[in-house]
């Protein structure tokens, strides 16, 4: 087990290293640059290029590949501003340039927490909401019941957030007034670690701020975002279910089962669940690593300040740091997503073996 | 010796997009206790269908028992509630089936799978029913039983895991085992072991079996009784040296020439059936059998020919059976 993980992140090496490569390239042959307006005016070209120089994108582009990677003092010797990156390879994602004065990291360090909050208690609602109504539908397959499940399903596939925040914060937030209507709030559980950093005037460090205290204000913020996710997760984990399931439940050794005298719901789930699950964990990892690093509809709609706005955002920014910070972001938790997929498909399937 | 199942003029269809398949068209028969019986016909004739129609293990829909009533224990297993067939699937009248590969449940143990009818049926708790596992594991011939029981199916081959399922339908001491195929998928040597082995615990056990097959060969070793199978009915019942020596229907008769025989020599022409069986959506209206047949007549296409005793042992659905009779003694009672 611990050699396949020490194996997998080996492997994600090259992977996260040609992420890194492609993105710069790409990011950098988008024309226009990260300083050519400023809010609305364009600034004078003598700003820009003092701009650029300041954050070396004069330079060519190998040497700010190469200090990007592995850090100003190795590919850059005698860079006295101060500024000295660390490298990505020793975890420094470099400054903003958007952002004046704050870093990739402190962008991350506040921003990732609250996606992966939002994104966790959806997935939790999804899958929770999701598995049972696929597995419903399946055994009530071609029931009014099943037909009811599917449409919902259906539905909650296709309208999409866009529609379905909006009528949320118009219905239970502005008409009845059950829940706020947008933001997000959230303290760290650990709020005496945090105020020592507050105190000090740093950066708080990411793992003090992703667990919550777990008050009702932060869940009735939490409400009706964590619904609109949560419930277009389910729509698709359930479709997936209830197909796999039926599949399943059509094997020998489900009639095998049947004929030792089981009740239909040993059957299903001593027999049937297990197996079934199989195809929808390979869902659920792609989809557990999109989720936990922002979504951007419903960061916008909500107005939480999560980190989804920063992937779409630095683009049309040229924001070229955040976005290969978002960007490398991403792949790393495609990478545990997927590696945690395959610990699942151990533990589910003994034929699989980790090695 | 006393009857133990009585099937009466059983009918199961499905009902699919293309139509109505008649699967078993009204199939009637009886088994004593203890006796072996086989069911023999090609691929696709109704043999599985008739069975698990008696446990009601037809898939519902698209599948349904239409007509027909089975006798066993004093009870039509088809009137039966849900909750009381359940009772009897496993524990009275256990089943194992073709392929041991995709029977058994590939994500659980072996004493799971094996335990879980005794402790639904004889009471037992997890502890009795592993030991009475380990026992039974040894009595099909798995060593290793205790080691094994924590194994997946995916560790056994063929063979063993064939012998799991067999360990697994006599572990409630069933009245009766029925045999869906349990050697085709398996090659030669492990088929021979196989039927050794049931034989051999037949002898132990006492139970009945019904065994399915589609190789004459196989049947002549175990059972007593045969029962030939074609296009959903029953066109001839016979035991099992009058199917072997006096053949009366020319379906019997072509597969029996159709199977290779050890006594005949390696160069002894094998001369399958000719033609395909009919459309089971769309029946035919005379005997089923007639367009490939050798002896037909006109009478054939018009009138299915019902089944009739023959002798108090021997049945047969046929128009021309005398004819075939008369041709047998003619060659001196050889078939070949
Ligand atoms: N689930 C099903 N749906 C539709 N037709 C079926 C189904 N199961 C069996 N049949 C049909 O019933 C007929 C008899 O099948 P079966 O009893 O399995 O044959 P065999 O003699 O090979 O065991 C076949 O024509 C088969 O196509
Ligand atoms: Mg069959």
């Amino acid at each position: 087990m611990l050699q396949f993980i020490v194996r997998r992140i080996l492997w994600a090496i090259p992977v996260l290293l040609a992420v890194t490569f492609f993105t710069f390239a790409l990011v950098r042959a988008i024309p226009g640059g990260p300083f050519d307006f400023a809010g609305d005016r364009s600034l004078p070209p003598s700003v820009v290029a003092n701009l650029e120089a300041k954050y070396h994108l004069s330079d060519p582009l190998w040497q700010q590949f190469c200090s990007y990677l592995i850090g100003d003092t190795v590919c850059r010797p005698g860079d006295d501003s101060g500024r000295a990156s660390k490298g990505v390879l020793l975890g420094d994602l470099g400054p903003s340039f958007r952002y004046r004065g704050r870093t990739v990291n402190d962008i991350i360090a506040t921003a990732l927490p609250i996606s992966f909050q939002l994104g966790m208690m959806a997935m939790m609602l999804g899958i929770g909401i999701g598995i049972p109504f696929g597995v419903l539908a399946a055994l009530k397959h071609n029931t009014w019941i099943d037909y009811s499940a599917t449409l919902v399903a259906i539905l909650g596939v296709s309208v999409s957030n866009v529609v379905l925040g909006p009528v949320l914060i118009w219905f239970f937030a502005l008409k009845l007034g059950w829940f706020p209507v947008a933001t997000w709030a959230a303290e760290p559980l650990f709020s005496g670690i945090a105020d020592k950093y507050i105190a000090a005037s740093e950066q708080i460090p990411m793992w003090v701020n992703i667990i919550p205290k777990p008050t009702v204000d932060f869940f009735m913020h939490a409400a009706l975002p964590v619904f609109a996710l949560g419930t277009a997760l389910s729509a698709t984990i359930a479709r997936m279910t209830r197909g796999s399931l039926l599949q399943v439940i059509r094997e020998d050794y489900i009639r095998t089962a049947r004929s030792k005298g089981l009740r239909e719901r040993a059957v299903v789930v001593r027999h049937a669940l297990k197996n079934s699950l199989i195809p929808v964990v390979t869902i659920l990892g792609p989809m557990f690593a999109g989720v936990l690093t922002g979504t951007f509809v419903i960061e916008l709609i909500f107005a939480i300040p999560g980190l989804g706005r920063h992937f779409v955002n630095s683009i049309g920014n040229r924001d070229y740091p955040v976005v290969l910070g978002t960007t490398l972001l991403y792949g790393v938790a495609i990478v545990i997503a997927n590696m945690l997929v395959d610990i699942t498909y151990a533990w589910l399937d003994p034929r699989v073996r980790l090695e | 010796m006393a009857t133990l199942l009585e099937v009466k003029g059983l009918e199961t269809q499905f009902f699919t997009q293309d139509g109505v398949v008649h699967a078993v068209n009204g199939i009637s028969y009886t088994l004593d206790e203890g006796e072996t019986l086989a069911i023999v016909g090609e691929s696709g004739c109704g043999k599985s269908v008739g069975v698990m129609s008696l446990i009601r293990l037809i898939p519902i829909p698209p599948g349904k028992v239409v007509a027909g009533e089975v006798w066993f224990d004093g009870k039509d297993l088809l009137k039966l509630s849900d909750d009381e067939i359940r009772q009897v699937r496993g524990n009275r009248i256990a089943m194992i089936f073709q392929d041991p590969m995709t029977s058994l449940n590939p994500v659980l143990t072996i004493g799971k799978q094996l335990t879980e009818a005794m402790q639904l049926h004889l009471g037992m708790d997890k502890e009795q029913a592993r030991k009475r596992a380990v026992e039974l594991l040894e009595l099909v011939g798995i060593p290793g039983a205790d080691k094994r029981l924590d194994e997946y199916p995916h560790q056994f081959s063929g063979g063993m895991r064939q012998r799991v399922m067999i360990a697994m339908g006599l572990s409630c001491n069933p009245q009766l085992l029925i045999a869906d195929e349990p050697t085709t998928a398996l090659d030669v040597t492990i088929q021979a072991q196989i039927v050794d082995l049931v034989k051999e615990l037949k002898e132990k056990i006492g139970m009945a079996i019904i065994w399915i097959t589609h190789d004459l060969g196989v049947v002549a070793g175990i059972a007593e009784r045969v029962i030939v199978m074609y296009a959903g009915l029953i066109v001839e019942e016979a035991e099992v040296h009058d199917l072997y020596g006096k053949p009366l229907h020319p379906y019997t008769l072509g597969l029996l020439k159709s199977m290779p025989r050890l006594d005949l020599g390696k160069d002894a022409k094998l001369i399958p059936i000719e033609g395909l069986p009919p459309d089971l959506v769309d029946f035919p209206e005379g005997c089923p059998f007639a367009a490939r047949c050798k002896y037909r007549v006109d009478r054939c296409f018009t009138e299915n020919p019902p089944i009739e005793y023959v002798t108090p042992t021997h049945r047969v659905a046929c128009w021309r059976w005398e004819a075939v009779h008369e041709e047998l003694k003619a060659n001196g009672g050889s078939h070949d």
